[in-house]
């Protein structure tokens, strides 16, 4: 079988499939999109003269779905002008342009007999020994078998994709047993290193492992809501980020999917599982079939579980569906006791244990809910899967669960798990207690920086297959923990490399991550070979502390901001200019300090999805963490003779002026946060960290010597000034900005411009730090900057004032 | 000394959309070359060795329209390297200011014969030029110096109270004149037809050359009120000037011989008309686009002549809200205005525009046998120029 995949055919352009073209097109694949010919003329096309004929007409549907799909927000796409890798045609004319292709990926609609009909033609053309695979969230893998080819058998294989696929980490594989193993190992791996996704090994049982066990769980809740009399908006309280779930928890995440789909499902399991224990909870409570026959679905619907309603003076408002009487009502604030306990608790796993223990009805909620999850899932080995750890996974990648079933039973502990399930009136699977008799009382175990999984056919503990090779800093921490402060910890990664993570509240930066840093590079240099700079926390880093520089900022202790901001410049310069390689490894969100840290590294090993961007306009402020000075000495190096440095100038400012955050680590390099040739980009996120460490190991090996302190940085001076001056002044008389943000740009334009100096005059990195440094300092002392500052670290807002 | 000069001829270009139009892959000075080569023709009896010079008008002399373009159009339109060129910049007056110049030059006895004109290719040149470099003494003292023109006609719209609806709805009359005029075929006596070469790769990446002519004015739309209102203002938050109620840019040249009066009877020429007076002014640069109320009064005076005795205004439409601001202040009849629709549709090629409406003015007093005719446009950074044409 062919594994080198270059070009890829994606037979249907719905919203999966348009969507997962544009992900194969995101990691540099050429793309093959089909999908069928309309058999009507639009008014307009027949007013063009065109036919059933013309192309433009062939290719109608299938060029309205990509484009709506490139044009979707969020963007499926890294990159816009990636779409060009994407080739639309239709199956009347093109389905023979198969032949050519390494993979043909099927998406069309969820019926069978049509998914039959679509596979006869790719065997027409399909080139023997050709990957194929169908995606599909709900129809049996083995019936698309009948009447197949040998060839076609051995190389087909399920999918199925979470929408959107792009963003929703989960893909589950479903071999029948006609597909050869490699063609599963294949698809194992290449979706996890490649597609970047968390790739889920699956038994060709209904909905598979994600979906069965998340409408479990959401079915079991819809009854449980009417048991225990909780409203729509305490269920999403209590299911929310407090459980280390989606801020969309339960009902609104339902709203956004649509009531009709999970019904679908729910429906599906009902007539297809009749032997699970459970299937009772597939039955759909009365509001749930009232709300179908309303066609109260969702967002799709215009209403929900909630619905936007606009109010007598033109605001529009959240109204929150009353289970009871089915009529809308103004939301209302949650307030449990439990939920107030534990608002302290940021550590998830210590949290969860607390949820646990209450003694109010949102106590009880958790321990009713996880009783019947627990023994829910034990009973899905081997029905489902035969390895527990899937089962987790799933639900992770799938649903966006921090913690899988299994691993919060682990934090409660098995006996207080089966505890749970007996006071619930629900029954384990045998396994557990064959487990516990074995004196076993966990399903996973960390050990030599590996995650072992309790693997019930065999009674012992396993790697997990594929994670061999990971690096994992959850499994390291404990064992390989160098040192540590209260913001962040040094672990040994092995080979010479160390790792140093923060875990402040949103990874912000403040005076304990400045002396991790700096005590990390101080032992790297010692007794190591380098450092990478990553962390599992929800993003990499917030920025810096705001809250801090605000409390300076107001008791006007500007000596003490000064210290401060040098303290962070001088840091970030360490990791420049340090004797070790530094990569740093971003992930999601990396603002401000976090983008700044970035743009020091030696080399920035990102993950694809990165969120990076200077924003401290939004709070008044340019960026004072090297990131001004960055931009002037980046501005310098990037100009040839004869280039309109204006221009560059420009582009520089406005990047920073209007806070562009990327929307992916492409869009960073395109934003001047990135180097090209320099850092790079990895889609899976599992596979980051092992790549950061190699990628320092590389440096390392290849003989490392710390850059010279860059003394010849070219600024533009006055040149750049007049434009800068201008130009603020024309957006504030256009309205465009408000006086303060004028007196912010012309301080960052001075910066960029390396100041007042006549043109071209050559300075130092340090006179610019020095001048950036000067600038946030004055921009502190104003009042409107401390409003700004207030506003965020007071009510998580951006003022504009 | 003391002798008349005389415009003897004069045409342009159509007018191109820049970025879109015809003229989209044709230099300037090509552009200026062919024109001149026209008018030349138009004039058999003259010898090219007697022209004295050729002054080309130009807002933006850099890149295609630098290196002194007025004298490399010298020498790709005359075909000889005997006759001079150069190259002269005020902004939007440019192409009048070179008459000014021509005639100036004649009547004083320096010259017999000047080629004068001018030529713009906003296709292939970022606006105000690709190097913009203000001074930031000037930046942080007086930045409404260097203001983008769209600002200054935001300021005009709020100090003389247009409003948008105003603008909007003079936009579309300036349409509805200009779409007329083509169908008549009012401007075929200006219009000197350009062919353009496209070179492109086909679908099989193989070279191809498109030939094609362009003789007609690409701007003037079918537009309406209704259209235009839901354009969004483009130069300020909350503001009244938007793309639809801003002149178009364009690429585009013209381009008048000037002749002493002992020439013109020497060749035995019928002369058309002489510029009768130019005058220019400044005015605050924050509201450049009043400069024309000081302009046409100054103009109308030195020629001797009173506000009555002019039959038609060019008055150069770089937005609505600056035109109808000098249409009220100087208290002009707008039925004498732009009869045949303004830069709003026709386009405004800058340095080629005072010269593109000197051509139309005197074709179109021509046909009204009409005298006297005002050719007025606010300039940038704060200035206004007029001429009074007079037919002979």
């Amino acid at each position: 079988m062919n594994t080198h995949i270059k070009k890829v055919a994606v037979l249907g352009s719905g919203v999966m499939g348009s969507r997962i073209a544009c992900h194969f097109a995101n990691i540099g694949c050429e793309v093959i999109l089909l999908d069928i010919a309309p058999k009507e003329l639009t008014a307009d096309e027949t007013k063009k003269g065109l036919s059933l004929e013309s192309k433009a007409v062939r290719n109608r549907i299938v060029n309205q779905s990509l484009e709506a799909a490139v044009k979707s927000n969020p963007s499926p796409i890294y990159r816009k002008s990636f779409a060009q890798r994407i080739v639309t045609g239709n199956f009347d004319v093109d389905m023979a342009k198969i032949a050519n292709c390494d993979w043909v990926i099927e998406v069309v609609i969820e019926r069978l007999d049509i998914k039959k009909l679509v596979f006869d033609q790719v065997e027409k053309y399909r080139t023997p020994g050709t990957l194929i695979t169908s995606n599909t969230s709900g129809i049996p893998i083995h019936m698309m078998l009948d009447g197949r080819s040998d060839d076609f058998k051995a190389h087909f294989c399920g999918t199925h994709f979470f929408n959107p696929p792009r963003y929703l980490q989960l893909l589950e594989i479903i071999p029948t047993p006609s597909t050869k193993p490699e063609v599963i190992d294949f698809l194992m791996d290449y979706g996890s290193r490649f597609l970047g996704k968390k790739t889920v090994l699956c038994k060709d049982t209904p909905a598979f492992i994600a979906n069965r066990v998340g409408v479990y769980s959401i079915m079991a809740l819809f009854h449980a809501v009417s048991e225990m009399g909780l409203t729509v908006e305490e269920v999403d309280k209590l299911t929310g980020p407090v459980l280390g779930r989606p801020k969309s928890a339960t009902f609104r995440t339902c709203d956004v999917v649509g009531l009709d789909t999970l019904v679908h499902v729910a429906n599906g399991l009902k007539a297809n599982c009749p032997s699970d224990e459970e299937k009772a909870l597939f039955e759909l409570p009365d509001y749930i079939s009232k709300m179908v026959e309303n066609n109260w679905l969702g967002s799709k619907s215009g209403q929900g579980f909630y619905k936007k309603v606009k109010t007598a003076d033109g605001k529009s408002e959240i109204h929150a569906l009353d289970l009871k009487t089915l009529e809308y009502r103004a939301s209302e604030k949650v307030k449990f006791a439990t939920l107030e306990m534990t608002k302290p608790i940021d550590e998830l796993k210590q949290r969860t244990k607390m949820l646990f223990m209450g003694m109010d009805k949102a106590g009880e909620f958790y321990r009713k809910l996880f009783g019947g999850l627990f023994a829910y899932v034990s009973n899905r080995l081997p029905e489902i899967t035969d390895d527990l750890y899937k089962i987790d996974d799933a639900l992770k990648a799938g649903f966006g669960w921090e913690l899988g079933p299994f691993e919060t039973w682990d934090i409660l502990g098995l006996d207080q798990g089966l505890k749970l399930i007996a006071e619930n009136n629900k029954t384990a699977a045998a396994w557990i207690s064959d487990m516990k008799a074995a004196g076993i009382t966990s399903f996973y175990k960390l050990e030599k920086g590996q995650k072992m999984y309790y693997d019930v056919q065999s009674k012992s503990y396993k790697t997990i297959p594929g994670t061999e090779n990971l690096v994992l800093l959850d499994a390291l921490r404990s064992e390989n923990k160098v040192w540590g402060n209260s913001d962040t910890t040094l672990v040994n990664l092995g080979d010479g490399i160390l790792n140093l993570e923060f875990h402040t509240k949103m990874n912000t930066i403040g005076g304990g991550v400045i002396e991790g840093i700096n005590k990390a590079i101080d032992l790297a240099e010692k007794e190591y070979k380098g450092l990478v700079i990553s962390n599992t926390g929800q993003n990499f880093s917030a920025g810096a502390n705001v809250g801090m520089i605000f409390m300076m900022a107001i008791e006007q202790d500007y000596d003490e901001l000064n210290f401060a901001v040098k303290a962070f410049q001088d840091t970030m310069m360490r990791i420049r200019y340090s004797n070790i390689p530094v990569i740093v490894a971003p992930h999601n969100m990396a603002l401000g300090g976090g983008c700044e840290m970035s743009m020091h590294a030696d080399k920035v090993v990102a993950h694809a999805e990165l969120y990076m961007g200077l924003v401290e306009f939004g709070v008044g402020l340019i960026p004072g963490g090297g990131g001004s000075k960055e931009y002037a000495k980046r501005l310098s190096e990037e100009l040839k003779d004869g280039d309109i440095k204006i221009n560059r100038l420009r582009e520089r400012f406005l990047t920073i002026g209007q806070a562009k955050v990327s929307t992916s680590a492409y869009e960073a390099f395109d934003l001047g946060y990135l180097r090209n040739g320099i850092d790079e980009v990895v889609v899976s996120r599992d596979h980051q960290l092992a790549r950061a460490k190699s990628a320092a190991i590389e440096l390392a090996n290849k003989g490392y010597i710390a850059p010279k302190r860059e003394k010849n940085i070219t600024v533009m001076g006055q040149e750049g000034l007049g434009i800068v001056y201008v130009g603020a002044n024309s957006m504030l008389s256009g309205n465009y900005m408000s006086d303060h943000d004028r007196v912010i740009s012309e301080k960052l334009g001075f910066v960029l411009c390396g100041g007042d100096l006549s043109e071209n005059t050559v300075v130092s990195e340090q006179y610019l730090l020095d001048l950036e440094r000067k600038a946030f300092v004055e921009l502190c002392a104003e009042r409107k900057t401390l409003e700004r500052l207030e506003s965020l670290v007071k009510n998580g807002k951006i003022l504009r004032n | 000394m003391g002798q008349r000069a005389y415009i003897v001829a004069g045409f342009r270009s159509a007018v191109g959309k820049a970025g879109k139009g015809g003229f989209r892959f044709y230099r300037p000075d090509d552009l200026a070359a062919d024109v001149i080569k026209h008018l030349m023709a138009s004039v058999p009896q003259l010898d090219k060795l007697r022209v004295d010079d050729v002054i080309v008008g130009n807002a933006t002399p850099e890149a295609e329209q630098g290196l002194n373009v007025g004298r490399m159009i010298s020498l790709m339109g005359m075909n000889t390297d005997k006759v001079p060129g150069m190259t002269v910049n005020r902004y939007c007056s440019s192409g009048l200011e070179t008459i000014a110049i021509a005639t100036a030059k004649i009547e004083s006895g320096m010259a017999e014969c000047i080629i004068a004109g001018g030529v713009e290719s906003m296709s292939v040149m970022a606006m105000g030029g690709w190097r913009i470099v203000p001074n930031p003494k000037v930046g942080k003292e007086n930045p409404n110096w260097y203001w983008g023109m769209g600002l200054t006609a935001e300021a005009v719209a709020q100090q003389y109270k247009v409003t948008r609806e105003e603008q909007d709805a003079f936009a579309v009359h300036s349409h509805n004149k200009a779409l007329a005029a083509i169908q008549s075929g009012r401007f075929k006596d200006d219009i000197v037809p350009v062919e353009v070469e496209r070179i492109f790769l086909d679908a099989n990446e193989k070279r191809q050359v498109e030939k094609y002519i362009v003789d007609t004015d690409e701007g003037p739309r079918a537009s309406s009120i209704e259209a235009l209102g839901n354009l969004k203002p483009v130069f300020a938050n909350g503001g009244s000037v938007t793309a639809g109620n801003s002149s178009q840019t364009s690429d585009g040249a013209a381009f008048v011989l000037v002749m002493s009066e002992r020439m013109v009877k020497e060749l035995n020429l019928e002369p058309i008309a002489r510029l009768a007076s130019y005058s220019v002014v400044g005015v605050e640069p924050r509201i450049m686009g009043i400069g024309p109320v000081d302009a046409i009064p100054k103009a109308i005076k030195a020629a001797g002549l009173s506000q009555n005795d002019i039959n038609l205004f060019e008055l150069n439409e770089a937005f609505a809200s600056q035109s109808l601001a000098v249409i009220r202040e100087t208290g002009i009849n707008p039925e004498l205005v732009n009869v045949n629709g303004g830069a709003l549709a026709l386009g405004h090629p800058l340095g080629c525009t005072g010269a593109k409406l000197s051509v139309q003015i005197m074709n179109e007093l021509k046909k009204r046998q009409q005298k006297y005719g005002i050719v007025t446009m606010c300039v940038g950074t704060g200035q206004g120029a007029a001429g009074v044409i007079e037919m002979i």
